[in-house]
């Protein structure tokens, strides 16, 4: 995020013109910043599928699906200081929903996406509820808790893969894979069909942040008296906040769901709503590059030391060791350093060229 | 109607881990204002360390206490060494700066001694209580009284002793006690490692009665936050009851059909609905 400077301290007020010049910067600035987006997602979109070969184009596909559930924890903590710890809970119920209702009904793919994202939804919206009386850590706590019931309530009840039954499941055959989308049935059209999802998920977010919505939050980020004083409906904000981050969840469970072709009930442990989010503060929560990185941090990172037969908990260390770098020194995670970095070499530059 | 009993006395040795585990949390956090989210991993580390020492053939209290003691400096360590750097943010930020450090000791810990799973065999395994049919293992005889025990030595050490004054005014307001000459670090010092004991035993315990796995033990945390939620991260007689309640349900959920399978999300249904329960007190957390 480029800090956005419109009251810059004068001891005059400032004009109407000059007012009016500011917003539209503040219009241009967010024009830009979109566009930036969708051309790296363009870039990425049409250079990976491309570059990589069949296990990597895999591993990139989940990598961004968890990008996008990523988002939504960016979201809340970024925007709101709200530590959520049962998004990973929340990408199974997507996937869940998703399976089901593309093994029970064969509706189209994209309507098993937008459903998933809207039981997730739903989903978040309930267990953001707490958040309008507790604060801090306990929702944390509340939230991991609900993560802890989820992991126990999938290990048994199990991903629907086409069995008869409301649950869905295959009792002793042949697991079936869910179907992926018509127009992305081949690994590498599916990896630009999820940059897509992701694309279209970011762009949501970015839409928010820098209209009314982000300007609420911002507000009921600085105190809820204020944010009430100034006429915000907290409630209705603070709850689409839940809501937009449950989509996010679902979108990305539903598309790794795709992905994958099936999901397994034990690999959806509180755990992994833990490392989720503290990947996310490693990645950055302030930018949508930050969403990115995390997905790459949880999936593509440890394919790669695999590839380098170095052992995957060496990672972890890592991982851990970023987190507490992230929280002490650098607030913006790895996104702010490499955002801060590209400002540099350009300020050079056209410092170089300039004379 | 099954005779529940049996299954009462087999849940009261997890419930007493849990209740060992959520007061070691609850001191912590009582007097430095940090949710230990490493207290597991760290716990396990000092399992792993006693299983070595004890597999080249030395004596079982030395390994015993070497285990406790390298929870204690691991937990003084980040307690003097990186919690500073957090101390001014608020207790979210604190706990989720833990979960960083549970993660650097996990992985090492997974790196050092491998991933296949393995057993921690205490001597105290072999005689058993036997109690309306149930053998119950010394192990978790002792289990349950060291959580008793430690409970009440925390107790009064809190609300008898010097530093557990210091220690509570620390929790009150950090800043204003160090106003009023109360060394902070040295407070804070006595918590991690008070809080680091609890966890080397606990991670003994556990890695005797479930299993020798690192990351299963570091993730054990989260139902011992369960039984710190029930003493709303302050009582330390409601925490050992809330872990022995939870360990004791967990166990008799198996007589009831249709529920066995799911019995382990007994600490997260509790505590959840005991944070709807004292809803209005817990806003200030």
């Amino acid at each position: 995020m480029t800090p956005i400077s419109i009251a810059s301290p004068m001891a005059i007020p400032p004009s109407i013109d000059a007012l009016q010049i500011a917003l539209d910067r503040v219009r241009r600035e967010r024009l830009r910043s979109l566009l930036v987006m969708l051309g790296t997602l363009l870039v990425l979109g049409t250079m990976l599928p491309w570059l990589a070969n069949a296990y990597w184009t895999k591993t990139f596909s989940s990598a961004l699906a968890l990008s996008v559930a990523a988002a939504g924890v960016g979201l809340l903590y970024g925007q709101l200081g709200l530590v959520s710890l049962c998004q990973f809970a929340l990408l199974g119920v997507g996937g869940w929903v998703a399976l089901r209702i593309s093994h029970g009904s064969g509706l189209p793919f994209e309507l098993c996406v937008l459903a998933a994202g809207l039981v997730s939804a739903l989903v978040g919206m309930l267990a953001g509820l707490p958040a309008l009386r507790l604060k801090g850590l306990y929702l944390a706590l509340v939230t991991l808790m609900l993560a802890g019931g989820f992991q126990v309530v999938i290990t048994v009840v199990g991903f629907p893969d086409g069995g008869p039954g409301w649950l869905g499941r295959v009792e002793g055959g042949e697991r079936l894979l869910m179907a992926r989308p018509a127009v992305a049935t081949s690994d590498s059209a599916y990896l630009r069909y999820v940059v897509l999802w992701l694309a279209a998920v970011l762009a949501l977010i970015e839409l928010h942040r820098r209209t009314r919505a982000g300007r609420s939050w911002a507000l009921i980020r600085r105190g809820e008296a204020a944010a009430l004083g100034a006429g915000v409906n907290v409630l209705l904000y603070q709850t689409w906040a839940f809501a937009l981050a449950g989509f996010c969840a679902g979108v990305g469970g539903a598309l790794l769901a795709g992905g994958v072709g099936q999901l397994d009930g034990r690999a959806f442990g509180a755990s992994e709503s833990v490392m989720l989010f503290a990947l996310s503060v490693v990645g950055g929560v302030y930018h949508w590059l930050g969403a990115i990185i995390a997905g790459l941090l949880l999936r593509a990172v440890p394919a790669l030391l695999t590839d380098f037969n170095v052992n995957g908990f060496l990672a972890m260390v890592f991982f851990g060791a970023a987190l507490l770098h992230a929280l002490i020194t650098a607030q913006e995670g790895v996104a702010g350093q490499v955002l801060s970095l590209l400002h540099r070499v350009r300020a050079r530059w056209t410092a170089g060229s300039a004379p | 109607m099954p005779d529940l009993l049996p299954f009462v006395i087999s849940g009261l040795g997890v419930g007493a881990v849990y209740a060992l585990s959520g007061v070691g949390l609850v001191v912590l956090y009582r007097s430095s204002g940090v949710l230990n989210f490493a207290f597991g991993a760290l716990g396990a580390l000092g399992a792993y360390v006693a299983w070595s020492m004890l597999e080249s053939g030395w004596p079982q209290a030395l390994a015993w206490a070497a285990s406790v003691a390298v929870a204690m400096v691991l937990s003084l360590a980040y307690g003097r060494l990186i919690a500073p750097h957090l101390a001014q943010r608020n207790p979210t930020i604190r706990g989720i700066g833990t979960l960083g450090f549970a993660l650097v000791v996990l992985g090492f810990t997974e790196w050092f001694w491998g991933e296949q799973p393995r057993r921690l065999v205490l001597p105290t395994d072999a005689g058993a209580l036997e109690l309306a049919d149930v053998r119950l293992t010394y192990t978790r005889v002792i289990g349950l009284a060291l959580a008793v025990a430690m409970m009440a030595g925390i107790g009064l050490l809190l609300a008898r002793t010097r530093v557990g004054l210091k220690m509570r005014a620390l929790a009150n307001d950090r800043d204003l006690s160090a106003l009023l000459g109360i060394r902070v670090l040295q407070v804070d010092t006595v918590a991690w490692v008070l809080s680091g004991a609890f966890a080397g035993v606990c991670g003994l315990l556990l890695a005797n009665i479930v299993r020798l796995q690192a990351t299963l033990l570091t993730f054990m945390v989260i139902p011992a936050f369960a039984a710190a939620i029930i003493g709303r991260l302050e009582s330390l007689p409601a925490t050992v009851v809330g872990g022995i309640l939870i360990g004791v349900l967990e166990a008799v959920a198996i007589v009831v059909p249709g529920l066995a399978s799911f019995r382990s999300a007994t600490p997260f249904l509790v505590a959840l609905l005991m944070i709807a329960f004292h809803q209005s007190n817990t806003r200030v957390a």
